[in-house]
């Protein structure tokens, strides 16, 4: 471990602009709301500041993003395909070990399956990731229910936990080591790795109760929905009480199901464009002909939570589909979040009554 | 996964449509090859896998392939039901399709050598059975009885008429056929599919059966053939979802714990009432 100041740190920032294309948490100029946004101007970084609004995801698997282009002209009969080169290299600072947890989530389900998704290892190629303790939760967290917070242990070229005025570094890579050596960083004795964890110790101790409450049953939630011991009034309330909106899926920092459709320019080219896509929407499941095999929107809704929480999908991720960031509950209109669904769940397995 | 089968994942491969055949009312087969040499040589299917079909300009749908893996020429027999394959509808020889895959684990082949076939198929449900159907009677001393039993509305509404005369005309295959109403002219048997199935006389032992077609069609005929003694285990069908990758990425296929798209879509009875969801 290393200590680095503040102003290297911004320096290090500096230098790894000229290659990256820089990522972090920063302030809306409109709203204030933290969002974790591409910095042209890197004062605007803001460390200190609260869990970004919207997960990083968008960095390595854009919201809207082209992924093929073509002209076709059918009177000489002419198709001409065009792939894309996506690869751009981007460094992510400030990750929340949440949002990390999330994004090796995506690599194992892109890059680990039966087939790579060439879209997204373009984007995840030329990655540097510089992760950062959180020394407290925010309202929202819950990461310590399911193991991936309050601080990174994975993952990250460089890993950074404020401690007083300086930060304490890890390097979790050859790429950090030699940041790290190309800026003489002064070595941190032993007794660092004893005062990061009593940082980390105190963040884990001051989670909100009902955060530690929820613990145990995400582990019960989980044997309940792989088992499908819920009963189906269960699922019932929960998709009575869903909006269709789609919000749960796009501020998830795991959620990455995609809709693919054409898009034809007045130019005479088709762009083919891979989108955001959630579970929850009607039109998911419906083939041509209007044959929809999940029509109850309670039928669909089970679907997002299975996916979190299932033993079958948490093959897929290595670990729960969820890294406890709360940002499902804060969106929800329809009071659903994943820790609103465990209590719900909860109640089922205990038989105690509701609010 | 078999080595050889290099699936096109990404970036459609361009094919020109070489012939185009009315088969029944709104649906017609589409018979393609690639346009470079190399992929028209390496491309190579299983029985039962699909491919993702490219109609420029409209997007892209999964289909199943109908052809047999060996000595059969490429084509995709499709009923016009949305808005990409209306727009496939309206190409003529000599235009162009891309096509990714091919995708899916496909029908067993080799594990059935020795055993006994039947083919239940209702309407276009004919269509992902044709692949495996050309490829059995293709190796027809490797298996024992094969049997298939064929329904639809109409007369009219029965694929692959000329398929359909060979297999008539073929030892050592029985073929049932049947039709929902009688008409003038029809020699073969009146009612469903399912009726027919439980007329036959079907081996028990060491019998495989494949069965696609309408839901309801599908549930009735695995009543009858659980009724003749065919182990759950034994019974293949295909399924279709809502599709945009084909390689177990945008998830819109998921069933239950499965992708149809990586782990289907050919899953026997057995895993089919397990999935956990409805089919």
């Amino acid at each position: 471990m290393y200590w680095l100041t503040s102003e290297q740190l911004e320096l290090l920032i500096k230098k790894l602009g000229e290659e990256y294309k820089i990522f972090g948490p920063r302030h809306d100029r409109v709203s204030g709301e933290v969002i974790f946004d591409h910095l042209t101007d890197l004062s605007e970084l803001d460390l200190q500041a609260a869990i970004p609004y919207n997960p990083p995801k968008f960095i390595l698997f854009p919201h809207l993003e082209e992924i093929l282009k073509y002209r076709y002209e059918p009177e000489t009969k002419q198709a001409r395909i065009e792939q894309l080169n996506l690869l751009e290299p981007k460094a992510l600072i400030g990750l929340r070990s949440c949002d990390l947890t999330g994004l090796l989530c995506l690599d194992r389900f892109f890059l680990g399956q039966e087939f790579v998704d060439e879209f997204y290892l373009a984007h995840r190629k030329k990655l540097f990731i510089i992760s950062n303790t959180c020394l407290r939760p925010f309202p929202q967290c819950f990461c310590v229910c399911t193991d991936s917070g309050p601080a990174a242990k994975e993952g990250f070229d460089l890993d950074l936990t404020l401690a007083g005025r300086g930060y304490l570094v890890e390097a979790g890579s050859k790429k950090g080591q030699a940041l790290i050596d190309e800026f003489k960083l002064p070595e941190a004795g032993p007794e660092a790795s004893v005062l990061k964890k009593k940082i980390i110790d105190d963040s884990v101790s001051s989670f909100d109760r009902w955060a530690l409450e929820n613990k145990a049953w995400i582990s019960r939630a989980t044997n309940r929905l792989t088992t499908g011991f819920i009963k189906p009034e269960v699922w019932e309330y929960i998709g009575n009480q869903c909006f269709e909106c789609g919000a749960c899926s796009f501020v998830c920092p795991t959620c990455s199901c995609f809709n693919i459709e054409e898009a034809n320019q007045e130019s005479g080219e088709t762009n083919r464009l891979r989108t955001w896509d959630s579970c929850s929407f009607e039109g998911y499941t419906k083939m041509a002909g209007d044959n929809n095999p999940r029509k109850p929107v309670e039928d669909r809704r089970n679907k997002r939570f299975f996916c979190k929480l299932s033993y079958s999908q948490s093959k897929k991720y290595l670990r729960p589909g969820c890294v406890g960031c709360g940002r499902c509950a804060r969106v929800c209109p329809g009071d659903i979040g994943l820790p609103n669904v465990v209590t719900y769940i909860r109640r089922e397995i205990t038989g105690e009554a509701g609010e | 996964m078999d080595k050889n089968l290099v699936p096109i994942t990404s970036v459609p491969e361009v094919a020109t449509i070489v012939d185009i055949r009315d088969e029944i009312n709104e649906v017609k087969s589409f018979y393609f090859t690639f346009d470079r040499p190399e992929i028209e040589q390496a491309f190579k299917i299983r029985s039962g896998q699909f491919i993702m079909c490219t109609v420029f300009k409209e997007g892209e749908f999964a289909v199943s392939l109908p052809f047999s893996p060996e000595n059969d020429p490429k084509h995709l027999s499709v009923r016009r039901v949305g808005k990409v394959t209306a727009g496939l509808h309206q190409l003529e020889p000599g235009d162009k399709i891309g096509v990714r895959g091919p995708f899916g684990n496909g029908f067993p082949f080799e594990e059935i050598k020795g055993k006994n076939i039947i083919y239940v198929a209702g309407g276009i449900g004919l269509i992902p059975l044709r692949s495996s159907i050309v490829h059995v009677l293709q190796h027809r001393q490797d298996f024992g009885r094969v049997i298939l039993v064929y329904g639809a509305k109409s007369s009219k509404e029965l694929m692959y008429k000329e398929s359909v005369k060979e297999w008539q005309a073929t030892e050592n295959f029985e073929t049932h056929f049947t039709i929902d109403r009688s008409e003038p002219g029809w020699s073969g048997e009146v009612g469903f599919v399912n009726q027919l199935t439980a007329k036959l006389d079907l081996p028990e032992e060491e019998t495989v059966a494949f069965v696609c077609g309408p839901p309801v069609m599908f549930n009735a005929v695995i009543k009858e053939l659980k009724l003749k003694g065919i182990k759950e285990q034994n019974i293949y069908s295909t399924l279709e979802r809502h599709m945009k990758c084909g390689i177990g990425k945008c998830q819109h296929c998921a069933i239950g714990r499965t992708l149809v798209c990586v782990d289907g879509p050919v899953y026997t009875y057995k895993q089919i009432r397990t999935l956990g969801e409805q089919i």
